[in-house]
C-alpha cells in the first residue's frame, strides 16, 4: 500500500497525539504482525520452546495496538473526522482506494476492540492453560482483532466486505479449533458456509451499488442517498433489491433469523474466542449495517425486512433462551436477540441508538461470557440442571454475573437501560408502537432468561457437579472482574463521551415502562429459580411449545429438509447426469460419427503407442523435410 | 527475446533425450529442473523488457518457414501472451519440482514435459493461425503418453478419451481457420491478415460457433468437458498441474485471440448465449462437485467452474472484466497447480483420496500439518476469499460484468458460493476430524514436496494482497480487445439495416 496521504486540514500534524492519529493505519498491522510471527511456532519450534511465547508476543502487540488506539482516540477528540486514503488497486476504470476515515468514534470503538481483545488474549491464557495450540489460537485471535479495528476505521463498503470475508474464514478456522472432534467439525462447517451465504448476498449488492452510486465510500454513499429521491432516473425495484442484498450481509453475521444457526454451533470453539465472537465479532454486521442505513433506507422494502428480522430475532431469540439448558445456547440466542433489537434500531432510523446498543451489548456480553466460561470451565458441565448452589463457592462469579445481568437488561442506572430507553423513546416519538412492545417484552423475557441461568447455577442445592467447583486461575478472574468494573462505569463513560441525550429521564412513562418490564421478567424468574415458588416451571408451558422453544422452532430440521437436501439431491443429480446422460452421449456421437470402429481399436492396450509414435514421426519428418526443401529461398 | 522461449525447452527436451542411461532420476530431474529453471529466468527478464505502453504486440520476429502455404514463423508478444508465457514457464518448472524422485524412464517423461513446454509456449507467441494450429496439435502426443504411460488406474481410456476429444477440437479449429482465410480472401493465414478479413456476419457467426466449440473441448465448457475428470484424475500429478493450469488456457486464449479478436461482430452478437454458457458451466462444475467422493476428481470438476468466470468475463468484454478473465487465468492456473499439487502429496502420504477415507491430516504430530494447511489455503482461495489472488480476479470479472450481463453475473456469485460448500466439504473430511492412530504412519512431507507448494502459496497470497502485480500488465492490452469490439446495440442495428436493404 503506497500512496498515503491526508486531505483534511493539518491541524494535528504538529503535535505528537497528532502523530499518533495520523498514523493510526498501523493499528491493524501490529496483531497482523504478531500473527505473522505465530507462523514460526507451527509445530516444530512448539516442541523446543513449548506454546507460551506465542501468546506473550501476541499479547505484547495488543497491548502496542491498544496504546495507539488510546493516543489516536485523545489526539481525534472533539476534532472532525479526518480522511486518509491508501490507494490498493487501480485497473482499467476502477479505483480502488482504502479510504480509512478517523475519528472519535470510529477510534473510540477501536479502543473497545483491543481492550476487549487484551482481556480475552489474558483470558485465554487461563482457559487455555493446556493446550499446545497457542500459536493457531493466538494467530487468530489477533486476525480477529486486525479485522475488526480494520472494519471500524475503514470507510468503504468494498472494503468492509473484504475484511468480513476474511472474518468469515477466521471464523471457520478459531472453530474449528479443536478439529477433532465431530461435533467441532460441523460447527466451523456450519459457520462459514451461512456466514458465507450473507456475505455473498452482500457481494450482489457491493457490485450492484457501484454502478449507480459511482463510489463504495460510506460518506459518499450517504451523500449520494441524499440525492437519489429527486433523481427518478433509478427505479423503486433496483434499489429495493440492492437494499435487502446489503441487509442480508449483516443479517448472517448479527445471526438474525433465518441465519442465526450457526452461533450456536460456533460454541464449539474455544470459549474465550465466543467471549470475543458473541460480544464484538457478531456487532460487525450491526457497524455495516449502521454505515450502511443510508443506503437502505432509501427503499421502505428493505427497511421493513430490517425491522421484521430485528423483531422476529428479538423475540424468538430471547424466547428460545429463556428454554435452553445449555448455559452457552442461552448466550449465543441473547446474542441474536440484542443484534435483533439493534437491526430494530437502525431500520427505525437511528444509528446512534444501534452504536449504544452495540458497546452496551459489547461490554455486558462479553461478562457474562467470560463468568460462563469461568462456570464450566471447573464445573465440567455446561447443563444447567446439573449445576446449582454455586453461589456459596464462586461469589467472585457469581457477582460478575448479576453485574453482567444488570449491564444487558435495562436497570438504571447501568448502560443497557439508557441505551433502550434511548430506542423506545425515538418508537415512541415516530408512533411506532408495535415496536414498542417488542423491545418491552424482549427486555422482560432476555431478563427472565439470565435470570435464569443465574439461578439454576447459582441457587439452590449444591449438585455433584458443583460441590468442587472453586474459582480458576486468577488469569481468568482479572479479566472478569475488570470487565466488571468496565460494566459498572459504562454510564459514567458515555456521560463523559456524551454518547447520552440530555433528554433522558428517569421519571417517564417509557423510563418506568421498560423498568417494569425488566423487573416482571427477573423477578418471575427470581421467583421460579431462586425462591423456588415452583418446583418445574416448564411444565406452565404446553408440552408443544416448550419443546418449539428448546429445539429452536426446529430449524435446523427444516434446513436439513430444505436448503441442504435441495443441494445434496442436486448434486447427485447433476453427478448422475455427467456420468451417464453428457459423457455417454458425447461418447457415443464421437465414437459412431467420426471414428466409427477405428476408436474401439484404439482402445486395445499397447498398439495406441506405435500409432501416435507413427503419427509424430512423420509430421515431424514431413515438417522438417519441407522446411529443408524451402530454406535455401530464405532471405538470409 | 521471445524464440528462446520456444526452443530452449524444445532443445532441452532432445538433450535430455541424449543424456546418458546410468544417470538415475533424481540427476534427470535435476537436469531437467535447470533447463525450466532458466527459462522462467529468462520469462523474467522478457517481463523487464516488455513495453506496457504498447497496446499492440512487440518484440515481433518473422521469418518465412511455407510461403505457399501462408505458413510462417511468426511470433510476438502482447499482454494477454505474456500472462500466459508467465504461467507456462511457472507452472512447467512447478510440475517439474513436483514429480517424484522415482518416476520411471525419467529421461523419456521430462522431455516431454520440456516438449510440451516449448510447444505451449510457442502457441501462446504464434502470429500465424497454422503456427498456432500446428503447436497446438503438437501438444496431443506428448500428453497422451504422458497420461498413458505415467498415468494413474484407468490412464489407458482417460488417454484416449483425451486424445479423440482433443484431436475434435484441433480439426474444429483448423476448419474455422481454413474458412476464415478462404471466406475472407486473405494472403496466408498470419493473424495481422486474419484481422483486416472481410467477412459477412453470418459467416463470422458461423465461423465462430466453430471455434466455440473447438476451443470450448479444451477449456472445458460443458457439455464437452467429460474427458476432464476422467484425464485429470487418471494423470500424476505434475501433468494434472499442467493439463489444468496450463493447457486448459489455451482453449479460454484461442477463444479470447481469435474468437473475440477475430470476430468481434459475431462476437458482441451472441455474447449474450455466451454469458449463459459460462453461468451454466460455473454452476455445473461447482454443483458436480459437491458430490464427488474423489479429492482430484473434485479439484477437476472445481475446473470446470472456475473457467466459467473467464469465459463470462470475455462475454462481458468491457475493459474490467477482460483484465479480469486474463488476471483469472492466471490466478486459476496458479491456485489449481497447488491443489493438484497437494492433493498428489496427500495421495502419496496417505495412499488413498478417498473422502471417506481421509481425516484429520491437520494433526500436529501425525498429520501432514504444513500440506494441510496450504490445503486450506489453496481452498479458500480457491472459492474466493478476499486477500488471496482467487478473490480479486474473480472480482473483476464480476464487476466488470454485472453492469452487461446483471444475471449470469449473479449466479456466478452463487457459483462461488457452491464452490465454498464443496471446498468446506474436502477440508472438513481431509484435514479436519480425528487421525485413525491405528493406521496413522505417514512419511515425512520432504523438502522436495513443500517448496513447490511453498512457492505456490506465496504467490497465491502475495498477488491476492497485492493484486497491482498481476492486473497491470494486461491492461492495456484489454483496453485495444475492448475497443475493436462493436457494442451489441450497434451490431443489431447495423445487422437490421442490412437486411433491410435485402428486403
Amino acid at each position: 500500500m503506497v500512496g498515503a496521504d491526508i486531505f483534511a486540514p493539518n491541524s494535528l500534524t504538529g503535535s505528537l497525539t497528532g502523530f499518533f492519529a495520523q498514523t493510526s493505519w498501523l493499528i491493524p498491522c501490529y496483531p497482523m504482525l504478531g500473527a505473522a510471527f505465530s507462523i514460526f511456532w507451527s509445530p516444530a519450534l512448539i516442541r523446543r520452546s513449548g506454546p507460551r511465547p506465542v501468546g506473550y508476543l501476541n499479547l505484547l502487540m495488543t497491548v502496542v495496538a491498544l496504546t495507539h488506539s488510546s493516543l489516536a482516540f485523545v489526539a481525534m477528540w472533539h476534532q472532525p473526522p479526518q480522511f486518509l486514503q491508501l490507494s490498493w488497486l487501480q485497473v482499467a476504470d476502477l479505483n480502488l482506494t482504502l479510504p480509512l476515515e478517523l475519528s472519535a468514534l470510529t477510534l473510540g470503538a477501536s479502543v473497545v476492540v483491543t481492550v476487549l481483545n487484551l482481556l480475552v488474549q489474558v483470558y485465554a491464557i487461563g482457559y487455555l492453560e493446556m493446550d499446545w495450540g497457542w500459536g493457531r489460537l493466538y494467530s487468530l485471535l489477533a486476525l480477529f482483532e486486525a479485522g475488526l479495528t480494520a472494519l471500524v476505521l475503514c470507510d468503504s463498503l468494498f472494503f468492509s466486505y473484504i475484511l468480513l470475508e476474511i472474518l468469515t474464514l477466521g471464523t471457520y478456522l478459531i472453530v474449528g479449533f479443536w478439529f477433532n472432534q465431530s461435533l467441532v467439525v460441523t460447527g466451523a462447517r456450519d459457520a462459514f458456509l451461512t456466514k458465507r451465504i450473507g456475505d455473498l448476498i452482500l457481494l450482489m449488492g457491493v457490485l450492484a451499488l457501484y454502478p449507480l452510486a459511482g463510489t463504495w465510500n460510506f460518506s459518499e454513499l450517504a451523500l449520494w442517498a441524499e440525492t437519489v429521491p429527486a433523481n427518478d432516473a433509478i427505479a423503486p425495484l433496483t434499489l429495493s433489491l440492492i437494499g435487502v442484498a446489503l441487509v442480508w450481509g449483516p443479517v448472517s453475521k448479527c445471526a438474525q433469523f433465518p441465519l442465526h444457526l450457526w452461533l450456536d454451533e460456533a460454541m464449539e470453539g474455544p470459549l474465550p474466542t465466543t467471549i470475543l465472537r458473541n460480544s464484538v465479532v457478531v456487532a460487525t454486521g450491526a457497524w455495516v449495517l449502521v454505515k450502511l442505513a443510508p443506503v437502505i433506507l432509501l427503499s421502505p422494502v428493505a427497511t421493513g425486512m430490517v425491522v421484521v428480522i430485528g423483531s422476529v430475532s428479538a423475540l424468538g431469540g430471547s424466547l428460545i433462551a429463556a428454554a435452553q439448558i445449555d448455559i452457552k445456547r442461552v448466550m449465543s440466542y441473547l446474542a441474536s436477540a440484542y443484534m435483533g433489537l439493534i437491526f430494530v434500531a437502525v431500520g427505525s432510523a437511528q444509528p446512534e441508538t444501534a452504536l449504544m446498543l452495540v458497546l452496551t451489548h459489547a461490554i455486558a456480553t462479553a461478562l457474562l461470557l467470560m463468568a460462563v466460561g469461568s462456570l464450566i470451565l471447573n464445573v465440567v458441565t455446561q447443563d444447567l440442571t446439573q449445576m446449582g448452589g454455586l453461589w456459596s463457592r464462586r461469589p467472585i462469579t457469581g457477582l460478575s454475573f448479576l453485574v453482567g445481568i444488570a449491564g444487558l437488561v435495562a436497570l438504571p442506572p447501568f448502560g443497557g437501560f439508557w441505551a433502550l430507553l434511548n430506542l423506545l423513546n425515538d418508537l415512541v416519538d415516530s408512533g411506532q408502537w408495535w415496536l414498542v412492545a417488542v423491545v418491552m417484552v424482549t427486555n422482560a423475557v432476555a431478563g427472565f432468561a439470565l435470570m435464569r441461568m443465574f439461578g439454576l447455577a447459582f441457587a439452590g442445592k449444591v449438585t455433584p457437579s458443583t460441590t468442587r467447583a472453586a474459582e480458576p486461575l486468577w488469569l481468568m478472574v482479572l479479566p472478569m472482574v475488570a470487565m466488571a468494573g468496565f460494566t459498572l462505569h459504562l454510564p459514567l463513560v458515555m456521560k463523559q463521551a456524551e454518547l447520552l441525550p440530555n433528554n433522558l429521564s428517569l421519571v417517564s412513562p417509557m423510563a418506568i415502562g421498560l423498568l417494569a418490564s425488566s423487573a416482571l421478567g427477573l423477578g418471575v424468574a427470581i421467583a421460579f429459580y431462586i425462591l423456588e415458588r415452583i418446583t418445574r416451571p416448564e411444565k406452565l408451558l404446553p408440552p408443544l411449545l416448550n419443546r418449539l422453544l428448546a429445539y429452536d422452532f426446529y430449524t435446523p430440521k427444516v434446513y436439513q429438509f430444505t436448503v441442504i437436501a435441495l443441494v445434496d439431491k442436486l448434486s447427485q443429480l447433476t453427478d448422475w447426469l455427467d456420468i451417464y446422460v453428457v459423457d455417454g452421449l458425447v461418447n457415443l456421437v464421437g465414437s459412431v460419427s467420426l471414428f466409427g470402429g477405428e476408436s474401439l481399436k484404439y482402445i486395445n492396450t499397447g498398439r495406441m503407442q506405435f500409432y501416435v509414435f507413427v503419427m509424430a514421426a512423420v509430421s515431424l519428418a514431413l515438417g522438417l523435410y519441407m522446411s529443408l526443401y524451402f530454406l535455401p529461398k530464405l532471405p538470409v | 527475446m521471445l524464440s528462446p522461449l520456444i526452443w530452449f525447452p524444445i532443445a532441452g527436451a532432445l538433450l535430455m533425450a541424449c543424456l546418458p542411461a546410468k544417470l538415475n532420476t533424481a540427476q534427470v530431474r535435476g537436469v531437467a529442473l535447470a533447463i525450466s529453471g532458466a527459462v522462467v529466468l529468462w520469462t523474467i527478464g522478457l517481463f523487464t523488457q516488455f513495453d506496457l505502453s504498447l497496446a499492440g504486440f512487440q518484440m515481433r520476429e518473422f521469418m518465412p518457414w511455407l510461403p505457399m502455404l501462408g505458413l510462417n514463423y511468426d511470433v510476438a508478444v502482447d499482454g494477454l501472451s505474456l500472462m500466459m508465457i508467465a504461467l507456462n514457464s511457472l507452472l512447467t518448472w512447478i510440475a517439474i519440482y513436483s514429480s517424484a524422485k522415482t518416476t520411471a524412464r525419467p529421461r523419456f517423461f521430462y522431455s516431454l514435459i520440456l516438449l510440451v513446454s516449448g510447444g505451449v509456449a510457442g502457441a501462446f507467441l504464434a502470429q500465424n493461425l497454422l503456427l498456432f494450429f500446428l503447436l497446438f496439435e503438437i501438444e496431443l502426443v506428448p500428453f497422451y503418453l504422458l497420461i498413458s504411460i505415467w498415468g494413474g488406474t484407468k490412464r489407458e481410456y482417460a488417454a484416449t478419451k483425451f486424445l479423440l476429444y482433443t484431436a475434435i477440437a484441433g480439426i474444429l479449429i483448423f476448419a474455422a481457420f481454413v474458412g476464415t482465410v478462404w471466406l475472407g480472401g486473405t494472403l496466408d493465414f498470419s493473424y495481422e491478415q486474419a484481422l483486416s478479413a472481410q467477412l459477412p456476419i453470418s459467416a463470422q457467426v458461423v465461423l465462430l460457433s466453430i471455434l466455440l466449440v473447438g476451443f470450448g473441448i479444451k477449456i472445458p465448457l460443458i457439455p464437452f468437458h467429460t474427458w476432464l475428470p476422467d484425464t485429470y484424475v487418471s494423470a500424476s500429478p505434475p501433468i494434472a498441474i499442467l493439463l489444468g493450469g496450463v493447457l486448459a488456457k489455451l482453449g479460454t486464449y484461442g477463444i479470447f485471440r481469435f474468437g473475440l479478436g477475430l470476430f468481434p461482430e459475431a462476437w458482441s452478437l451472441i455474447s449474450p448465449f455466451l454469458a449463459v454458457w459460462a453461468a451454466a458451466s460455473v454452476m455445473y462444475g461447482a454443483i458436480t462437485a459437491i458430490a464427488q467422493k474423489d479429492i482430484k476428481r473434485m479439484v477437476a470438476y472445481s475446473s470446470i467452474g472456475h473457467m466459467g468466470y473467464v469465459m463470462l468475463g470475455g462475454a462481458a468484454f468491457t475493459e474490467l472484466s477482460i483484465v479480469g478473465a486474463i488476471s483469472q487465468m492466471v490466478s486459476h492456473g496458479l491456485i489449481l497447480a497447488l491443489l493438484f499439487h497437494l492433493v498428489g502429496v496427500v495421495e502419496t502420504k496417505v495412499g488413498t483420496r478417498q473422502l471417506d477415507q481421509l481425516n484429520g491430516l491437520m494433526n500436529p504430530l501425525r498429520g501432514l500439518p504444513m500440506m494441510s494447511a496450504l490445503l486450506v489455503l489453496s481452498g479458500m482461495a480457491s472459492a474466493g476469499i478476499p486477500g488471496l489472488v482467487g478473490f480479486i480476479t474473480e472480482f473483476l470479472v464480476f464487476q466488470g460484468s454485472y453492469s452487461v450481463f446483471p444475471i449470469q453475473t449473479l449466479l456466478c456469485v452463487v457459483g462461488t458460493g457452491l464452490t465454498a460448500v464443496y471446498f468446506v466439504i474436502l477440508i472438513n473430511r481431509t484435514c479436519f476430524g480425528k487421525l485413525d492412530n491405528e493406521r496413522a504412519y505417514y512419511d515425512k512431507v520432504t523438502g522436495n514436496e513443500r517448496a513447490p507448494a511453498l512457492v505456490l502459496a506465496a504467490l497465491v497470497v502475495v498477488l491476492g494482497l497485492q493484486p497491482n502485480w498481476l492486473v497491470h500488465w494486461s491492461e492495456t492490452t484489454s483496453r485495444s480487445l475492448v475497443a475493436a469490439v462493436p457494442m451489441a446495440q450497434d451490431v443489431r442495428i447495423a445487422l437490421q439495416a442490412d437486411l433491410g436493404r435485402l428486403d
